[in-house]
C-alpha cells in the first residue's frame, strides 16, 4: 500500500512539481489529504529516505534531496524490475526473443499515440 | 506518550455471548481499525470504552479515566456513534446541534457547518425525512464537530451507499491532521479499515485473534502458489496459516514471511511459483479458520 | 458513593423532553379542560360524560408521558444516543424522572386545578373536592408506578400490563370510596369534609409515589454502568 505513495511522490518530484529543497507536506497532512493511514505514508517517508529522494531533518519535517537524479534511479529500478517480470512471463509462454522484441514494439506503438498529448509539467 | 484507551483481561458476559480476555490498547494520535464479523463483540467492546457498560472483569481505562466510574468526564472528550443509535426523528439537525453545542465545550461550529455541506444534508428538515445514509452521517457530523480525542465509531460506513461511504472515509481522514486525535472504528468489511488504519486489531468470537500495525500485516502476510506434492511436516511449520492443495498445484498462506522460505519449501518439495501480497480480508479470514495464533 | 451530578446536562435532558412531548401534551390539556367544561354544565348526563372523559384523558397523559420518554425512547434507539452523551446511570435516572414529571406533572396540575376551580364554581357540590382529589392521587400513584416499572423492565408486555393494571385500579377505588360513608355521603354536600378516612387514603398514595421514585432513583444511581 505505501508503494502507492513512494511512486506519488517519485513522479512528482520527476515531474517538477516538487523541486529539490522544497519541504514536502508533514507526515499527517498528506495522510489526511489522501485518505491513507499516518503509518503508511510514514512507511513511505521511510522508503523514500532510504533511496535518497528525500531527506529529513529532525523536527522540521521532509524536503527533496538535492541530487533529484536519484529519483531517477528508483525509476530505472522499477523498469529494470518490470523488464525482469515481462521476461519471465515471455519465457514461461515460450516466447522466443524475436517474439519477445516485436511484442515490446507493438507495445510501444500502442502508447505512442497518446504521448504526443502529453501536457508536460505544470510551471 | 499517552494511551488513548488501554484495556487489560477484559471480560463481558451475556446470556448468548462472552468477551473474553481482550487486551488492547491504542496510543494516542493512531487510527485503529477493528474487524470482525457481525457478533464477534465489536459492539461490545466499544460499550466497555464509553463506560456504558461495565465489565465483569479486568480494567478500562480511556484518556487516563478509569471506566465505567469516570464515564462523564471521559464521555465529554469522546466521540461515540454505533450502528444501533438513532437521533430524534421528529427534531431537525440543526436541534440537535444546538443540543451539542450546549453540552461540549468545544463544539465547533464552522467546522459542522463545513460537514453540513460536504455531507449534502438539509439542517432544517426533521430527521424522519432523511435517508439512512443522510442519518449516519448526521450522526457522524455530531461526533466530528465536538472534535473529541477520541473518536469510538462502530460499524460507520455500513450500509451506506459508495459515495456517501467516500464522504465518510474522508470526513474521518481529516482528523489525522491532529496528533492528539484517536480513532477506534469497527467494521466487518476490513476494506474500510485498510485503509486509514495505523493498526489492525482482528476480533472473532469474543477473542482477540490478532493485532498489530497494518503494515507490519502487510509484510507478513504471503500467498504462495506451489508445484509439488505437499510434504506431511509442513503442518508443523508455524510460519504457515494454511496450506490447500489442487491437483499439483498447492497454495500456501503464510502468516510470517520471511525471504529464506522458497529456499526452505523448494528443499521440501515445493517450487514456490509466485509470490503475492495479501489483502487484510484474506489475512483475517485465514486468521479466523487457522484459529489465529498470530 | 459520591452524589456528584451533571446539573446542567440533567436540565438538558428535561428540557429535550420537554420540547419533544409539548404538542401532543398541549392537546392532552386542551381535551382535559373540554371534560371539564362538561363537569361544570352541573347536568346528570354531562357530569357523567364529563368524569369519564376526563379520567380518560388523565390515564392517557399517564401512559403517553412513560411510553414515549422511556419505551420509545429505547425502541426508536434514540437511548443508546442519550446515554453516549456524558451522563452517569444516576444523571440519566434523575433526568428521566424529573422529565417524565415534568411532561404527566404540568397537564396533570393543569387539569387538577381546573377540576378545583370547576367544582368550586359551579352548582357541583363542594363537597365532591375530596373525592376527586382521591382520584388524581390514585392517577398520580399509577403514573409513578408505570414509571418505574419501565425504568426498571425492558419488556414491552411488562410495561404496557403494569400501565393498564395500575391505572384500571381506579374502579375498585371509586367502588372502595362509595362504600366509605365518611368520604361518599360528604361528596354530596356542600362542605369540605376531611375525614380521617380521606386524609389516610390520600397520605398513602403521596407516601407510596415518593417512595417508589424514591427507590427508583437510588436503585439505578448506585450502578456504575448503563449494562
Amino acid at each position: 500500500m505505501y508503494q502507492q505513495i513512494v511512486d506519488q511522490i517519485t513522479a512528482r518530484v520527476m515531474a517538477g512539481d516538487w523541486l529539490p529543497g522544497q519541504a514536502l507536506p508533514s507526515i499527517r497532512e498528506l495522510a489526511a489529504d489522501s485518505g491513507v493511514s499516518v503509518i503508511t505514508v510514514k512507511r513511505a517517508y521511510e522508503e523514500l529516505e532510504r533511496a535518497g529522494l528525500i531527506a529529513t531533518r529532525q523536527g522540521k519535517g521532509s524536503v527533496v534531496a538535492e541530487q533529484p537524479e536519484q529519483a531517477r534511479a528508483l525509476l530505472v529500478d522499477a523498469l529494470t524490475q518490470s523488464l525482469a517480470a515481462a521476461v519471465a512471463h515471455a519465457t514461461r509462454l515460450g516466447l522466443t526473443r524475436p517474439a519477445l522484441h516485436a511484442r515490446l514494439e507493438q507495445v510501444l506503438d500502442a502508447s505512442e499515440t497518446p504521448a504526443t498529448h502529453h501536457e508536460g509539467p505544470k510551471s | 506518550m499517552m494511551a488513548a484507551f488501554a484495556v487489560s483481561g477484559l471480560c463481558k458476559r451475556y446470556p448468548h455471548f462472552a468477551l473474553q480476555e481482550v487486551t488492547l490498547s491504542l496510543t494516542e494520535g493512531e487510527v485503529m481499525g477493528l474487524v470482525g464479523v457481525n457478533g464477534a463483540g465489536k459492539t461490545t467492546l466499544l460499550r466497555l470504552l464509553t463506560g456504558i457498560a461495565a465489565a465483569d472483569a479486568g480494567s478500562v481505562e480511556v484518556l487516563g479515566h478509569r471506566l465505567p466510574q469516570a464515564q462523564v468526564t471521559a464521555k465529554r472528550e469522546i466521540g461515540f456513534a454505533s450502528e444501533d443509535m438513532r437521533l430524534y426523528r421528529s427534531q431537525s439537525l440543526d436541534w440537535h446541534i444546538a443540543m451539542m453545542r450546549r453540552i461540549y465545550p468545544g463544539w465547533d461550529d464552522a467546522y459542522a457547518a463545513s460537514l453540513v455541506h460536504r455531507f449534502d444534508l438539509r439542517p432544517q428538515q426533521t430527521l424522519g425525512g432523511y435517508s439512512h445514509g443522510q442519518r449516519v452521517k448526521a450522526l457522524l457530523l455530531l461526533c466530528l464537530a465536538r472534535r473529541p480525542r477520541l473518536l469510538l465509531l462502530d460499524e460507520p460506513t455500513t450500509g451506506l451507499d459508495p459515495v456517501a461511504r467516500a464522504e465518510v472515509l474522508e470526513a474521518l481522514a481529516d482528523v489525522l491532521r491532529d496528533e492528539r486525535r484517536s480513532v477506534l472504528f469497527s467494521s466487518h468489511n476490513s476494506h474500510d479499515v485498510e485503509q486509514l488504519a495505523d493498526r489492525i486489531a482482528f476480533l472473532h468470537g469474543g477473542r482477540l485473534i490478532a493485532h498489530a500495525d497494518k503494515e507490519r500485516f502487510l509484510d507478513d502476510w504471503r500467498r504462495l502458489l506451489c508445484l509439488g506434492s505437499v510434504p506431511p511436516a509442513l503442518s508443523s511449520w508455524p510460519e504457515l496459516a494454511q496450506v490447500r492443495h489442487a491437483g499439483s498445484q498447492v497454495e500456501v498462506k503464510v502468516r510470517r514471511w520471511s525471504e529464506d522460505l522458497p529456499a526452505r519449501l523448494s528443499a521440501a518439495g515445493l517450487s514456490v511459483q509466485r509470490v503475492d501480497p495479501m489483502s487484510l480480508e484474506d489475512i483475517f479470514v485465514t486468521s479466523v479458520r487457522a484459529g489465529g495464533v498470530a | 458513593m459520591k452524589l456528584a451530578m451533571n446539573i446542567p446536562l440533567i436540565r438538558l435532558l428535561v428540557i429535550k423532553d420537554w420540547q419533544l412531548f409539548q404538542k401532543p401534551l398541549a392537546a392532552h390539556v386542551l381535551a382535559g379542560l373540554f371534560a371539564l367544561g362538561l363537569l361544570g354544565l352541573a347536568r346528570p348526563w354531562a357530569f357523567y360524560l364529563g368524569s369519564l372523559l376526563l379520567i380518560v384523558v388523565l390515564v392517557a397523559g399517564s401512559c403517553f408521558a412513560v411510553s414515549t420518554s422511556l419505551l420509545e425512547e429505547r425502541k426508536q434507539q434514540t437511548l443508546a444516543f442519550v446515554m453516549s452523551l456524558p451522563v452517569s446511570p444516576l444523571d440519566f435516572t434523575v433526568a428521566k424522572l424529573a422529565g417524565g414529571l415534568l411532561t404527566f406533572g404540568v397537564p396533570f396540575m393543569v387539569l387538577l386545578l381546573g377540576t378545583v376551580v370547576v367544582i368550586l364554581s359551579t352548582p357541583l357540590p363542594d363537597g365532591l373536592l375530596v373525592y376527586s382529589l382521591l382520584i388524581y392521587g390514585h392517577v398520580l400513584l399509577a403514573y409513578c408506578i408505570s414509571l418505574a416499572v419501565a425504568m426498571q423492565v425492558q419488556s414491552e408486555g411488562w410495561n404496557i400490563f403494569a400501565m393498564i393494571a395500575s391505572n384500571l385500579l381506579v374502579n375498585p377505588l371509586i367502588m372502595l370510596l362509595g362504600q366509605i360513608d365518611a368520604i361518599s355521603v360528604p361528596a354530596r354536600g356542600e362542605d369540605i369534609v376531611w375525614s380521617l378516612p380521606a386524609v389516610a387514603i390520600l397520605s398513602a398514595q403521596l407516601l407510596l409515589s415518593l417512595c417508589t421514585l424514591a427507590f427508583t432513583a437510588w436503585w439505578h444511581g448506585r450502578k456504575a454502568a448503563f449494562y
